[in-house]
């Protein structure tokens, strides 16, 4: 693969010139809280304190509220206004976690029906990641086989490898970023090894682990042992953190609002940890809270694994830190029996 | 105290007293403490008093079934026995297990004080009026007042008004109304439109994951007013404008029940400051109604209830 490299100094520079042309999204800190928010120009700080975002990147291609199409009666009939969407943008910093997140939900998007919303703004983005050098004590990602330095499903990688950052070329739309003869020069071989150094160093940090093996089957086999969900559920208060940041959650709601003779059709990010979670037909199927709680593992573990052949979970970690009950799904999942060992419908 | 609290925990469960016990447990990250409810004698080991035992365990009481043991700090109590009054719950239902507190770490300040993240800091330890925390092997100590919650230090009642037994003594209250509120004092100051913008740019964050309504022990209703669709009262689609109409509903529905416990500012994963909502409610409802909330179980609920007092400047 081919390597290249830049002075930390230097990306500012870098930054400069890609913000000429694109909507340039990197990390922010406001009130506390990291967000993706477009690029101030300012400087490139951000590298050195950022770890990961409360909101998860899927809010860029499905924000958590968007117009989906404006009505309007006038006298010669109904007019119909569709939102145009896809400003080209770029994403700096998607660490590689978030990154498998992106493919995972490009799938459900793009499987049965061709999200045109969703796919207006993930086909104009560019998505740079970046190796995750500080994971949180509540990040599994390894348990998924994802590594902290993990190229797959961004357009380039950069690694920070002290005074330089290593840079990737993964896609030709990433590689084209790169015509900076000046400030990006070729990769020394000392620095690609320093990148596969980090590959197992920056794994060693992932210290929260779970065995993950036959999780499919291990939860279809204790799919009706409610004594096990009921407890699994207990402490759960049902509000939509968890899903709402998690990255490969992407329920959603629509309704129309309307004031006299005008109005339009939103969509908006709808969660099974809801009570009120598809009331619109009729009734929330899964009325106890255990329900709610086995559908969103049983979703990640066992029914995307089933229909789409990917388990939608990248080890974040942002249900467990986020959680105000400090619900952590690795503990449940460590508790899902072997599937010989489980328990029959009662 | 630990020990007192098992061993009480334990008794419960043993006569048969209660059938299950909801208190705290060590949480799987660091300084976190996580809901324990059990009605297993053999974990009852694991039940820990802490000063990151975050949790308004009055939560769980609502639309619970049989004989509950609780543990609760003293806003706990107050909101178990404001859902007595609401008739919630029953006061023969519960059993409170009460346990002074001194005051909750704000995990938020500590970090902005040390200028690390929770999980890099090596270990707090609360003292009296001291918190010690070990950075990079090296040991720092901060005044309690820095690191405590904000709504600790308003704290005017830290030990249980309404409990079966407690464990340990009695502890006095920080009661710092001045440091408590400075944040409200200070958007007090702002100009009206600066006020304005400030709250648009908090609610402009919220992403309506209703976190702050799912941990609160005062919102009680089965069905909110924020998911009825005939009418929408509130577009589901967060937008800063709907999204502030709600928390201010929100907190108008839960005034003379809120017991300023903070649990739905601490929660918030988009940190919106919504203390400087509800704890201005708390001192507006002692203000015109010289009402605290919390305090008198056979006392009617707040808003069901017309005294003479009141009338003083409330009626124009």
């Amino acid at each position: 693969m081919n390597s290249k490299k830049i002075n930390k100094k230097d990306l500012k520079k870098l930054l400069d010139t890609w913000r000429r042309d694109f909507n340039l999204i990197v990390p922010v800190l406001e009130n506390e809280v990291i967000t993706m928010d477009v690029w101030d120009g300012k400087d490139t700080a951000f590298i050195d304190w950022y770890r990961n975002t409360v909101v998860p990147p899927k809010a860029n291609f499905l924000p958590p509220g968007e117009k989906m199409i404006s009505f309007e009666k006038k006298k010669d009939g109904i007019v119909l206004e569709i939102p145009r969407n896809g400003q080209r943008q770029i994403i700096f910093g998607v660490r590689p976690c978030d990154a498998r997140s992106i493919a995972i939900i490009d799938d459900v998007f793009t499987e049965t029906y061709e999200d045109t919303y969703y796919l207006s703004r993930r086909n104009n983005t560019i998505v740079i990641g970046l190796s995750c050098n500080s994971p949180y004590d509540s990040c599994f990602c390894t348990s998924l086989n994802i590594n902290p330095v993990e190229s797959a499903h961004v357009d380039l990688l950069f690694t920070d490898i002290g005074d330089d950052l290593l840079i990737e070329e993964i896609t030709e739309r990433g590689k084209g970023l790169l015509n900076m003869p000046d400030t990006i020069k070729k990769a020394t071989k000392a620095d690609t090894e320093k990148g596969q150094a980090l590959k197992d160093s920056l794994a060693a940090k992932v210290t929260k682990q779970v065995n993950v093996k036959d999780m499919e089957h291990r939860l279809q086999a204790c799919f009706n042992d409610r004594e096990f969900w009921e407890k699994a559920a207990a402490k759960c208060i049902g509000c939509g953190i968890c899903t709402f940041l998690c990255p490969t959650c992407f329920c959603f709601d629509i309704n129309d609002e309307m004031l006299k003779k005008q109005g339009a059709r939103y969509r908006s990010w709808d969660s099974c940890s809801f009570k009120a979670y598809t009331r619109m037909p009729m009734e929330n199927p899964r009325e106890e809270r255990w329900r709610r709680v086995r559908q969103k593992v049983c979703h990640k573990y066992q029914f995307l694994p089933a229909n789409l052949g990917v388990t939608a979970c990248t080890g974040c970690g942002r249900c467990i830190r986020l959680c105000p009950v400090n619900w952590d799904i690795t503990q449940v999942l460590a508790g899902v029996p072997q599937k010989e060992a489980a328990r029959s419908a009662k | 105290m630990e020990k007192e609290l098992r061993k009480q925990a334990n008794r419960l469960l043993e006569e048969g007293t209660v059938d299950c016990i909801i208190g705290h447990a060590q949480g799987s990250l660091k300084f976190t403490t996580t809901p324990l409810i059990t009605g297993d004698k053999t974990e009852i080991s694991n039940l820990i008093i802490s000063p990151f035992m975050h949790n308004n365990l009055a939560n769980y009481l609502i639309r619970r079934h049989g004989k509950t043991g609780i543990v609760a700090k003293g806003c706990d109590s107050r909101s178990i026995v404001s859902l007595i009054q609401d008739k919630q719950v029953s006061r023969d239902a519960v059993v409170i297990i009460g346990v002074p507190c001194s005051g909750l770490v704000d995990m938020a300040k500590l970090e902005s004080l040390t200028g690390k993240v929770r999980d890099q800091i090596e270990a707090v330890t609360v003292a009296g009026d001291k918190v010690s925390v070990k950075l990079n092997g090296k040991k720092k100590e901060y005044p309690a007042r820095q690191v405590l919650f904000d709504h600790c230090l308003g704290c005017e009642f830290p030990t249980p008004q309404e409990y079966d037994c407690l464990i340990g003594e009695p502890v006095a209250a920080i009661n710092d109304t001045e440091l408590s509120s400075k944040k409200i004092a200070d958007i007090k100051k702002m100009a009206p439109q600066d006020r304005w913008a400030f709250w648009q740019k908090q609610f402009s964050r919220c992403i309506r994951c209703y976190a702050c309504r799912e941990v609160c022990p005062a919102c009680f209703c089965e069905r909110c007013f924020a998911e009825e669709s005939q009418p929408h009262w509130i577009s589901p689609v967060p937008q800063w404008q709907d999204n502030l109409v709600f928390q201010v509903i929100r907190t108008i529905h839960v005034a003379g029940r809120c017991s300023d416990c903070g649990e739905c500012e601490r929660v918030c994963p988009q940190h919106i400051p919504l203390r400087l909502l509800s704890r201005e409610m708390y001192d507006l409802i002692d203000e015109m109604f010289h009402y605290k909330s919390g305090m008198d179980k056979n006392a009617p609920p707040l808003m069901t209830a017309y005294e003479m007092v009141e009338a003083e400047g409330l009626i124009r």
